[in-house]
């Protein structure tokens, strides 16, 4: 088959062009359709349900929404797990789907079990589902702000409220309707609201309740429509007008009559613009702010997006009231280009070097050149697969991309063609007929197909085991083995048919095949050298053997890490407080914060957020903030020079100052994964799973104090479930009975007195605001008034709170945590110096032991290390069966056992050389450096290929086998040379470069031109002698193929 | 990524173990990729740790003025104890009078409306008896406001009441006690009065405390005679009250905004060395707006946190702070 195409694509070589083009073409247009974003997503399917719940403790969240939310989502199909969240005010439900489910199918599936659960939820309570974005969606955020002279119209200074509204109804109506933009999150600020404050005494005094307040302004605020009348053949729609429209008209509001007399809501009550109970605030350079977060839907472009968004803020800043603007505080653009940027530049730059390379080694500038022109073609083919299997451009799905190896096959074919053709016309004399030249490049390209055909071969099959991870480091690492594999085949293909055809047009004049100066150079030094290699063969192998043990040893000995983290340019600093921090504490304590960071002079801006937003995607509780330092440029620096880390540390140290927080420094789009993820993040997880949380704590406490027990373990830590303080306000039923209430009397009452009670909405224009009824601040906050508070008997007259209940301030659950439907608490725990599998082992049998759990209650076991069992599993099956299929590759190509085994043994010994590149630059070892040993295992191959069967060719002519070695090692040193460089000129800019993303790339690039180098020395150095040993004369064969295996298994 | 698997190495070592079939451990100690502040990390469990570093809380001087942490000696002070009640403006019972005519007969003029202040012994009609056709003056007993007049020219006087005098030159207030309260206050103890929209005080004492309650409310009445020389305090408004259960020293006191729980039990954070906190348990007595008792764990002279010592549980909290997902 391959010689029917090769045969077709240099006879049809101007269709083969066309259709090169054609494909070029789609290329260039998928390009503008490839989402590019800086990272990899790695979100799992998953969906949110977020029920705001007012006023509802922990336990009446579990109890009242987040129990049927779950019940209802329970057997969905393709469920992994749901796991949930009982919050004040809040139920999180999030419903995790298998990997590969069509995100809106898995929401339709929950929104239709949304719609039965709806009427089992208390009243005005309402589930919704999160918006349609991933980890990655949080693109750009914004901060509103005023001027200090700039006026409202009724000439007060805009404060907190005023810039929320502006955000609520004139910024974020308009921003999300930019096209990709799924939701943009409010934080920060006060909605308006209306606020009658009754003063109870006069309540008593009138014998009014708050509930004849909320009454009297519900009947008295609305509009009605009241269909129309004919007349004089004109139509008139009748319509009555009642709604209040401001305080003023809120006062004058009758709540009763006595005596005859009005009694209106300004007599009982004042009327105020109030703040509402919020769940979170925002700040930014020691201030309130308020903050709009822009949420791209997911599978979007997000530089697009965002610089839509950005376009479209600008808009709106101009429709904003003077001396009002809305700043762009984080830009996600700027990363995705500075990254992009970065791979860009490493790409060109490499493509450069290579093309460089080609010229000067090849000698004939056409054939440099149509041997570059794999590289864009073969691009613009992967981006049409990319854009096709939805792999999105980023950092880490073109951080392998390696033009040196993406044109290693295309290489070997030119160079190839080039010897013959220019061997035929120098045999001929004269120049090539058409047809003479068409069946050198066939012949050319038959004879080293194969070589190239097994390299790539060999890449795509070390790539496999990287497809078969799974979770996170699937989602990081798929993308990456995908685009490389989908560029090799693209080059395959493109060596199969565009690299004959071009060569058959091109290459037609006189060919001198010129040994250009350095190789002939080169050639000079080896040819002695390898004749001393092939002399002391057994010291060289040898020497091989023991360096490869030592590589070995040194590789155990480095420091390891999932992979080099992205530097986003900017930080995240998290700042954590004891549970039950009131949000107000918390922003004053985030103020300091802000404030002692802002003294950094490389810091720009510092925003937070404290608390839940509007659209709860990130449930945190007031005592937590999320902050984002954005730094300067690094040209604005004082010291333009200072590394990064040297800020970070006076971050830290500015931090240190402030006593009550617990820090976590990262960045942003690394918190936001954290959060999403979350599942258990330490090594060892034990969920407890029952129903009494106060068991449960304590058997949690229990294994904490037995973890602790045990060698190696280090940051035990409790799920912390409890520690809000809570003031129950408990009735007494007897004193109830007395005084002829019901418990709801009295529970109403409370609700409305310190929660408020919504009384209707006021319009001005669409804006529409609430109307609530609640305490005066001073005394809700006033636990002796709230004793005092009145309730109106049903017999007139009242009787104070505090008479009929106790009031009592204890700990009560902080927040309750479900796992697949049932309470669950979390002791989690990191391993250090010591074995993760021993440790867990040991953790079960002791926890076996000593603890006995009530029935009903039961453990599960979890964390990173069920992560790394599986890995470990999967790829303990899968290199094996990898390394088979490499070798059985080998034997097909060879059809012998041996030769096979001599170009296998090349791996192992590519490998040393990256190993010692990473020792040498103090890059530890990392998924990144993983995916360049693969790499370089397909190189290391690939020259084997080559110089295998150059010696078997001279075999085949009948040669002696010293000099069929010799000939055959010169004869490829070319090649091998040429491909050895392209493959690492190709990656020397990733590997050296210092900008945005490169450090993700660096390990890579430095394994592989580490790696190139060793395998190229020792291909051409030990696989002549050992070649030499296996295929001694035939009576000593059987020995040797012992020794060989002894090294190469 | 926080994530720590060694999936990297792992792939990596067996690839090379495979390759050249010698047997390695697993490499030792990942470490993690994320600049974690080692604070947030190495938090305590609960209960568990370091035994010296657990229980206190050390800061330096700029930290105790960043976060504003108030400092105050634990010292004497006077305590005044106070319960908040309601209750309405009655008039003083005893200084109001009914007024009928002595003898029956016609009225033939009536000299005072509804509202006018009279002097004892002034003329509030004119009646003309039936039996001795003479006419008399009816007097104001006291001295007072006409509160009710039923009396008017030519009716027959009859035995009715004509005129109401109240002197509202003191009032009363008549308190609602609950039965929570009812032991706790006494005749002579002083009470500040409140109208309801807190334009008028006035002190007062308690006179006297009902010995029987109403079944309906389940209230006791408790009564404060209020002066009342401009007339300001009009029967029938409601008032809040505050009544002063006691009022004396307490040798041991510390401010209101110390008092922190930790663990369920009120501490106080005592200075122990110059920026050395320490929660000492304690059992709180009487306590007002401002200062509280304390029984029990204080001694006179220490020094403690008044102003933010919320930060000072927050410190000691730090350590075991976390995201919670």
């Amino acid at each position: 088959m391959i010689d029917a195409i090769l045969k077709m694509s240099i006879a049809r070589r101007w269709i083969v062009m066309a259709l090169v083009l054609f494909v070029a073409g789609i290329g260039v247009w998928n390009y503008q359709r490839l989402p590019i974003d800086a990272v990899p997503d790695i979100t799992n399917v998953q969906v949110q349900i977020n029920t705001a719940a007012p006023g509802y403790s922990p336990l009446e969240v579990e109890q009242r929404i987040t129990y049927p939310v779950e019940t209802a989502i329970s057997g969905l199909p393709h469920i992994e797990y749901t796991r949930s969240l009982s919050r004040y005010g809040l139920s999180q439900v999030t419903v995790i789907f298998q990997d590969g489910t069509d995100l809106y199918f898995a929401r339709n599936l929950v929104n239709e079990r949304l719609q039965q659960v709806r009427g089992q939820l208390p009243e005005g309570i309402d589930a919704e589902m999160g918006p349609i974005a991933t980890g990655l969606g949080e693109i750009f955020q914004y901060t509103v702000h005023a001027a200090a002279d700039a006026r409202q119209a009724d000439g007060r200074p805009y404060d907190a409220t005023a810039l929320r509204t502006l955000q609520d109804w004139v910024i974020r109506p308009q921003l999300r309707h930019v096209p990709g933009v799924t939701e943009v999150n409010t934080i920060g600020g006060f909605e308006k609201q209306f606020h009658v404050t009754p003063d109870p005494a006069k309540l008593l005094a009138y014998g009014l309740t708050f509930d004849s307040i909320v009454k009297a302004l519900e009947v008295n605020n609305g509009n009605v429509g009241a269909g129309y009348i004919e007349r004089n053949g004109e139509q008139y729609l009748i319509r009555a007008p009642g709604q209040l429209s401001d305080l003023t008209a809120i006062e004058g509001v009758i709540v009763a009559h006595r005596d005859g007399l009005p009694i209106t809501v300004r007599d009982i009550a004042e009327v105020s613009y109030g703040k509402q109970l919020r769940t979170g605030a925002a700040t930014r350079d020691g201030e309130e702010a308020v903050l709009g977060t822009a949420v791209m839907l997911v599978g979007e472009n997000s530089r697009t997006v965002s610089k839509a968004i950005a376009d479209k803020l600008a808009a709106v800043n101009k429709t904003l009231p003077q001396g009002v603007s809305a700043d762009p505080v984080y830009d996600r653009t700027v990363l995705v280009e500075r990254t992009i940027q970065t791979v860009q530049k490493n790409l060109f730059e490499g493509a450069i070097l290579v093309i460089v390379v080609l010229l000067l080694m090849l000698g004939n500038g056409w054939a440099a050149l149509l041997t570059a022109a794999v590289i864009p073609i073969s691009m613009l083919m992967l981006m049409t697969s990319m854009v096709q299997t939805k792999v999105s451009a980023n950092l880490m799905s073109l951080g392998a991309l390696d033009f040196g190896l993406i044109v290693d096959g295309a290489v070997i074919i030119v160079e190839n063609c080039i010897v013959l053709l220019a061997a035929r016309q120098h045999h001929l004399g004269r120049l090539l007929t058409t047809s003479e030249r068409l069946e050198t490049v066939y012949r050319a390209t038959r004879e080293v197909f194969t070589p190239s055909l097994v390299s790539v071969l060999v890449v795509i099959l070390v790539n496999l085991p990287i497809l078969a991870l799974t979770g996170v480091e699937g989602k990081m690492f798929r993308p990456m083995a995908m685009t490389v594999i989908m560029a090799l085949l693209a080059a395959l293909v493109l060596s199969l048919t565009f690299v004959p055809a071009a060569v058959a047009l091109l290459l037609r004049g006189r060919i001198q095949e010129k040994e250009n100066r350095a190789i002939a150079a080169v050639k000079r030094i080896y040819a002695p050298v390898l004749a001393t290699a092939i002399h002391l063969r057994v010291a060289f192998v040898a020497g091989a053997v023991l360096l490869v043990l030592a590589c070995g040893w040194l590789a155990s000995r480095m420091g390891s890490e999932f992979i080099p983290s992205l530097d986003e340019g900017d930080l995240a600093v998290q700042a954590l407080r004891i549970p039950g921090t009131s949000l107000s504490q918390s922003l004053e304590m985030q103020f300091q914060i802000e404030k002692a960071v802002m003294k950094v002079p490389e810091v720009r801006t510092f925003f937070s957020r404290v608390g839940t937003a509007e659209v709860a995607t990130d449930p945190m509780p007031p005592n937590i903030s999320d902050g984002y330092v954005m730094l300067k440029d690094h040209k604005d620096w004082p010291d333009p020079k200072k590394p990064k880390a040297e800020v970070v540390a006076q971050i830290e140290q500015a931090l240190e100052g402030l006593p009550g927080n617990a820090y976590e420094i990262s960045q942003p789009i690394q918190l936001r994964f954290n959060e999403l993820i979350s599942g258990v993040r330490s090594d060892l997880g034990i969920k407890v799973y029952g129903d009494d949380l106060d068991e449960l704590l304590k058997t949690g406490n229990a294994i904490a104090k037995l973890l602790n027990g045990i060698q190696g373990a280090e940051g035990v830590k409790v799920e912390q479930a409890a520690g809000l303080p809570v003031l129950s306000i408990e009735a007494n039923r007897a004193a109830l009975y007395r005084y002829g209430l019901n418990m709801r009397d009295v529970q109403d009452v409370l609700a409305a007195a310190t929660g408020g009670a919504e009384a209707g909405l006021l319009f001005e224009g669409d804006k529409r605001f609430s109307l609530v009824v609640r305490l005066p601040e001073i005394q809700r906050s006033n636990l002796d008034a709230l004793g005092r508070l009145p309730i109106a008997l049903p017999a007139g007259g009242y009787v104070p709170m505090g008479e009929i209940a106790t009031l009592s301030i204890a700990p009560g659950p902080n927040q309750i945590s479900r796992e697949n439907g049932k309470r669950r608490l979390v002791v989690s725990a990191n391993v250090r110096d010591r074995d993760l599998g021993s440790f867990v082992a040991e953790a079960r049998e002791v926890i076996d032991a000593n603890i006995e759990l009530p029935p009903g209650y039961w453990l599960a076991y979890g964390g990173t290390f069920e992560q790394l069992q599986s890995a470990s599993e999967r790829l303990g099956l899968l290199v094996p069966v990898t390394l088979g299929m490499i070798f059985a590759l080998l034997l097909l190509t060879f059809g012998s056992a041996k030769d096979a085994a001599l170009v296998f043994s090349g791996v192992p010994l590519a490998l040393t050389g990256g190993v010692i590149a990473l020792w040498l630059r103090d890059i530890p070892l990392s998924i990144t450096a993983g995916v360049g040993f693969i790499t370089l295992s397909g190189v290391a191959v690939l020259t084997g290929v080559i110089l295998v069967s150059a010696i078997r060719e001279q075999l085949d002519r009948g040669v002696d086998i010293d000099s069929a070695i010799r000939e055959g090692a010169m004869l490829r040193l070319r090649p091998i040379l040429m491909v050895a460089l392209v493959a690492a000129l190709g990656f020397l800019p990733m590997a050296l470069n210092t900008s945005t993303g490169a450090e993700v790339q660096r390990p890579l690039a430095t394994v592989v031109i580490g790696g190139i180098i060793s395998a190229t020395l020792l291909t051409l150095l030990v696989l002549p002698g050992l070649y030499r040993m296996a295929w001694r004369p035939s009576r000593e064969a059987l020995n040797s193929t012992a020794t060989l295996q002894e090294s190469s298994t | 990524m926080n994530t720590r698997i060694p999936v990297a190495s792992s792939l990596l070592l067996a690839v090379v173990l495979a390759v050249s079939g010698c047997g390695s451990s697993e490499p030792a100690a990942p470490v993690a990729a994320t600049n974690d502040h080692g604070n947030a990390e190495g938090g305590h469990a609960e209960g568990e740790g370091e035994e010296s570093e657990e229980g206190r809380v050390h800061l330096t001087p700029a930290q105790i003025e960043a976060a504003g942490i108030g400092l105050a000696t634990v010292g004497p002070a006077s305590i005044r104890e106070t319960l908040s009640v309601y209750g309405s403006i009655a008039p003083n019972a005893e200084r109001v009078r009914d007024v009928s005519a002595r003898f029956a007969g016609v009225i033939s003029s009536v000299d005072k409306k509804i509202g006018d202040a009279v002097r004892q012994g002034e003329t509030l009609a004119t009646v003309e008896s039936n039996e001795s056709l003479r006419t008399y003056a009816v007097t104001a007993p006291l001295a007072g406001v006409i509160t009710e007049r039923s009396a008017n020219a030519g009716e027959q006087t009859g035995d009715r009441k004509l005129f109401t005098v109240a002197d509202l030159s003191t009032v009363w207030v008549e308190l609602s006690l609950f039965p929570r309260d009812r032991a706790r206050v006494q005749v002579g103890q002083p009470v500040r009065v409140r109208s309801a929209d807190s334009g008028l005080s006035a002190d007062g004492r308690v006179v006297y405390v009902a010995p029987f309650g109403s079944s309906a409310s389940q209230t006791l009445t408790a009564r404060v005679q209020l002066a009342n020389p401009e007339r300001r305090w009009a029967p029938g408004l409601y008032v809040s009250a505050d009544v002063v259960l006691s009022e004396s020293p307490a040798p041991l006191t510390i401010r209101n905004e110390a008092i922190q729980i930790m663990e369920g039990q009120s501490s106080i954070f005592v200075e122990e060395e110059p920026g050395e906190f320490v929660p000492y348990p304690v059992q709180l007595g009487r306590s007002d707006g401002e200062v509280t008792e304390i029984l029990r764990g204080l001694q006179a002279g220490q020094r403690y946190a008044t102003v933010n010592s919320f930060i000072l549980k927050a410190q000691m909290g730090a350590g075991s702070a976390e995201h919670g997902h």
